[in-house]
């Protein structure tokens, strides 16, 4: 962490894990996924000055909670839109866990459940029984994901066995 | 994203740094997130404005998809699980999606089925009952 000395002094500690704070909760590495939050300091060493600057770098060993994906992994997620795709009329759907975004083709919903258009689209199994429009709460399985500066995105399917609309705790259609 | 080999949760292949790590479930990052939030709650008027989305979004969905609300219960979770030789990628997955049946764990979690160590179906169903009993008493 770099700190300029305008925050040297007492408080020096606590300004440090303030910036510490502000400029790596909520953003994402490569590796480790969404840096949820910052949950304690390990260690803070010695401040070096970089030539040239009147800046101070401190190494900081930090613990932090981070969230990302992985390849085959089951989670739940709230549905957030049911559209129709123009460009090959099928309908596909987004959901989100957390600040992870889900796509779900056509494709990876199964074959026995219909898109219904109107107020509320939503998608409809064929006997009735199971409807799942935005809001609802599903469980899927994740099948490849990509991880940039801004976001994480991926692409899921309620197509196998236990997966699909959460009725209610431990029930799956 | 991948490393050398490529990743697959089905057969525990997350890479050394995840196998290692510490995994939460959904209650416990609930846990953590909302005494964080606690926090800032005593020194600002206005926590929201100051946590990123990330944690807004993530504090909404652990509360949301937590099995478990109690601390007690969360703690009792975790001892269940930890019994049965399990990675902590398993624990937490079954920790969060509370499986009825034997089928459905290892519909969800493929690797207790190998890996050579070979959970029977048997030891799944106690440890499945032995979580929703926690679940009723919570």
């Amino acid at each position: 962490m770099q700190l300029h000395p305008r925050f040297f002094g007492q408080n020096l500690r606590e300004n440090l894990v303030s910036k510490l704070i502000k400029d790596v909760e909520g953003t994402i590495s490569g590796r480790h996924g969404f840096v949820s939050a910052v949950t304690g300091i390990e260690s803070i060493g010695k401040g070096l000055i970089r030539d040239g600057t009147p800046f101070v770098t401190f190494p900081v060993k930090y613990r932090c909670v981070v969230f990302r994906p992985f390849e085959g992994e089951v989670l739940e997620a709230v549905v957030t839109r049911v559209f129709p795709n123009k460009c090959c009329y099928s309908t596909d759907y987004f959901a989100e866990a957390g600040p992870l975004k889900i796509f779900v083709s056509n494709h990876c919903i199964p074959d026995d459940m219909e898109y219904q258009t109107g107020d509320m689209p939503n998608y409809t199994k064929s006997d009735g029984s199971v409807r799942i429009q935005k809001d609802c709460e599903v469980r899927l399985k994740i099948f490849g994901f990509s991880i940039d500066a801004t976001e994480i995105s991926c692409v899921g399917s309620i197509k196998e066995r236990f997966l699909g609309l959460i009725t209610d705790p431990g029930a799956v259609a | 994203m991948s490393g050398e080999e490529e990743e697959n949760a089905a057969e525990l292949k997350i890479g050394d740094e995840f196998l290692k790590a510490k995994c939460l479930m959904n209650c416990e990052v609930s846990l953590i997130l909302e005494h964080k939030f606690e926090q800032l709650q005593q020194v600002s008027e206005d926590p929201m404005n100051q946590v990123s989305q990330v944690f807004e979004k993530s504090l909404q969905y652990v509360k949301r998809f937590s099995r478990y609300k109690n601390p007690d219960a969360v703690r009792q979770v975790r001892e269940i699980l930890s019994r049965h030789q399990l990675t902590e990628f398993e624990l937490c997955v079954l920790g969060n999606l509370c499986p009825e049946t034997a089928e459905e764990a290892v519909a969800m979690v493929p690797s207790l089925k190998t890996k050579g160590r070979a959970h029977s179906d048997e030891a799944i169903e106690k440890m499945l009952n032995d979580l929703s009993l926690v679940k009723r008493f919570e």
